[in-house]
């Protein structure tokens, strides 16, 4: 029989009108799980906490009930200092009966006591079912693993090495740098892309905690959060690796836009990734360049914005303006996306040199006209209502970035996800770089276009967040939470009831349980790392095998029972 | 008149705080609600919603957070497609699908929260009273 304490919080008298607490206390002496009942003015301040939890230890009791204002009040407070007095989280229930029943029934003094009493009850119901979910650790290995070279990389790779933790570094080319060995100047200070870049080469090669792979291709991921074990070859030769935290940096390629604006076909008609490997030689020869913006962005197939590609044109275009004198340069574009003080700015500068902004719409692209070289370009101007027509000598388009290749398969060896477009996607709402998978972190263009700084933002953002862990020499599940506070328990299998359906196995978002194989059949087994406690393997089961225990099916079956 | 009652399984991260807004703005409500925190709807297990029902409760309502703001990476969105089964399913047994009611994102406000809660009392109130209707099977208790 249980043996339950139960403290009725008057809220310094602010719910007696509402509430009549002897009453209360008469009912719940009946009770037989109900070893004491006690009614205090306050359970928030800290003498109150010491004093209920001297009180819990003088009558022995094995678990107690709070009955006060919730935890968005303060509620939290006497069950976090209980727990820091030594008593399990399991073995305390906090029901409110304030905002929850004192506050909104005001008028019915009835229904709130019969309420109230109702509420408390089903919180003894509680306590005497809630069992504790185990818990493990793993020791974390110290080292990390990087994949890709880019900036987003680079940054990450020497910002962990700063802080004094081994890094590997894998890459697939057979140099460090990613897309900032292709482009000349970086917008919007003009600075070389090499001399932003170098640095960090330097750094990789001398210093002597990051070890760099290159042409590396990866052929399996295992394991978790501590400790992953990465296979793969580089340059050949096959290798393995253990990290305990994985940052995914793989960035992300330009979309090739054959097929438009006769792109392939007719000389002249380029991309700006080849304007900056023209800038990367020297200077260019363009007297009337025509820059058209979102080539293969924001229509039916790629709606999305690709973040960098105005910026980038407002540079070259700028560029090639200042570099030939007297030349007219236009600028085709469906709004010009310029976000931020500086990148206004830069805009403004761009009109100010003589830049010619033409607006068109999604359904009336620009045509290219001309036989084997583009000749003029025609537009229908859209603020005006003219068509207009540009004599040009060079067609530059702006292409958005789209995910590689490969990210759909290196997300499935890590488990994570990638959105519809195929970019890897964040654990939303509230952890930006982190991935559903704990220890698995995304930053620069592998999650999202963003433009060299912002790379280097967020790949120093995510070694720091990957420090937070590499740093324990221990991880325990219970901590790996999503919400504030630790997890609420793990999902559990109960081995001699689970058929190995396989329900579980495909409904938990967190791809926590998979089918073991045991000697005549499979049963299903949770991975308590990256069990979340989110309840979806426990409702789908046919078998009533998969229980959390702290929320466990004879527990609400019995505050079902008492709720009225 | 039928005086209803209803069990609310409110979602931590969504419902339950408009629940909680509800109580601070000193909203007047019936009485006759009871609310089961969890820490995601997909922790409500539908043969639950059923024992209730059974167990002659008028209605079950289950407030979680809106689709694609689930605290636990979309672990409701599978949860919204079980329980609209399972509404069909209360449809197809006569319990009726509208003792069920599921509300994903529209009850984080306290103003919500009182609306729905109103609202659902009163539709509950206008149905037969569902006791007499399980009691000749002895599911009530
Ligand atoms: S940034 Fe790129 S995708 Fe976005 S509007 Fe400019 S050209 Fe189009
Ligand atoms: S509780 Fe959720 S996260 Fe844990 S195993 Fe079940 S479905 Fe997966
Ligand atoms: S759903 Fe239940 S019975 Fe099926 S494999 Fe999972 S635990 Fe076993």
């Amino acid at each position: 029989m249980a043996n339950i304490t139960v403290f009725l919080c008057r809220c310094f008298g602010e719910i007696d009108n509402a509430i009549d607490f002897d009453l209360l206390r008469k009912e719940l002496s009946k009770d037989t799980s109900v070893s004491s009942v006690s009614i205090v003015d306050s359970l928030c301040l800290e003498a109150d906490i010491e004093k209920a939890a001297s009180q819990i230890k003088e009558t022995k009791a094995d678990r107690v009930l709070i009955a006060a204002c919730p935890t968005l009040s303060r509620g939290n407070l006497p069950v976090d200092g209980l727990i820091k007095e030594g008593i399990e989280r399991h073995k305390i229930d906090l029901v409110d009966i304030r905002e929850g029943c004192a506050w909104i029934h005001g008028n019915d003094p009835e229904g709130a006591v019969k309420k109230a009493k109702d509420l408390i009850n089903m919180g003894l119901a509680a306590l005497q079912h809630k069992e504790a979910s185990k818990d493990m650790r793993v020791s974390v290995h110290p080292d990390a693993l990087i994949i890709g070279a880019g900036p987003a990389g680079l940054a990450a790779a020497t910002s962990l090495a700063k802080t004094g933790f081994k890094v590997n570094i894998l890459e697939r080319a057979s140099a460090p740098g990613g897309m900032l060995r292709l482009i000349s100047q970086l917008y919007p200070t003009g600075e070389d892309a090499a001399d932003k870049l170098n640095p960090y080469i330097d750094e990789v090669e001398n210093n002597h905690l990051i070890t760099f792979y290159p042409q590396s291709k990866i052929s399996s991921i295992e394991g978790c959060i501590g400790n992953f074990t990465v296979q793969f070859s580089s340059q050949g030769e096959d290798n393995s690796i253990q990290s305990g935290i994985i940052i995914i940096a793989t960035g992300a390629k330009i979309f090739f836009p054959t097929g438009l604006y006769r792109y392939g076909e007719i000389r002249n008609v380029i991309t700006q990734m080849e304007i900056e490997r023209q800038f990367l030689k020297g200077s260019f020869d363009a007297k009337k360049p025509v820059f058209i913006q979102c080539a293969g962005a924001r229509d039916k197939e790629r709606p999305y914005c690709s973040t960098i590609c105005c910026p980038a044109s407002l540079k070259n275009a700028m560029r090639l303006a200042g570099e030939n004198p007297g030349s007219e340069v236009f600028i085709l574009h469906r709004g010009i996306m310029t976000p931020g003080n500086v990148l206004e700015k830069y805009y403004r500068d761009a009109l100010s040199m003589g830049i010619q902004f033409i607006c068109f719409e999604e359904e009336k692209p620009p045509m290219i006209m001309g036989n084997d070289r583009v000749e003029h370009v025609e537009v229908y101007d859209a603020v005006n209502g003219i068509t207009r027509k540009i004599e040009t000598d060079l067609v530059v388009l702006s292409t958005p970035l789209v995910p590689n290749d490969d990210s759909v398969r290196l997300a499935q060896m890590l488990g994570i996800e990638v959105d519809r477009y195929g970019f890897f996607s964040e654990s939303y709402p509230m952890h930006p770089l982190e991935t559903k998978m704990d220890g698995v972190f995304i930053c620069g263009s592998a999650r999202w276009p963003v433009a060299s700084d912002q790379a280097i933002l967020q790949g120093r953002a995510a070694a720091m967040k990957a420090v937070s862990y590499l740093r324990q020499r221990e991880i325990a599940a219970s901590t790996l939470s999503r919400v504030p506070g630790p997890k609420s328990g793990h999902a559990r299998v109960v081995p001699d009831s689970c058929t190995g359906c396989g329900n579980c196995v495909a409904a938990c978002p967190f791809e926590a349980c998979h089918l073991e194989k045991l000697e005549d059949r499979h049963i299903s087994k949770v991975d308590m790392m990256r069990c979340k406690a989110c309840g979806n393997c426990v409702s789908v089961c046919p078998n009533g095998s998969m229980q959390i225990p702290e929320h466990n099916y004879r527990m609400v079956g019995e505050m079902i029972k008492r709720a009225f | 008149m039928n005086q209803p009652r209803i069990l609310i399984f409110a979602c931590k991260w969504c419902g339950l705080i408009g629940a909680d807004a509800a109580g601070k703005k000193r909203a007047s409500l019936p009485a006759r609600f009871r609310v089961i925190p969890v820490e995601c709807a997909a922790l409500v297990e539908p043969d639950a919603i059923l024992r209730a029902l059974a167990g002659g409760i008028d209605g079950v309502a289950v407030l979680g957070c809106h689709s694609g703001g689930c605290r636990y990476n979309n672990a409701n969105h599978a949860s919204i497609k079980r329980f609209e089964l399972l509404k069909d399913l209360l449809d197809t047994t006569g319990i009726g699908g509208e003792r069920l009611l599921l509300s994903f994102g529209t009850a984080h406000e306290y103003h919500q929260f009182e609306e729905i809660i109103e609202n659902f009392f009163n539709e509950l109130a206008a149905l037969p009273p569902l006791d007499p209707w399980l009691s000749p099977f002895g599911v009530v208790s």
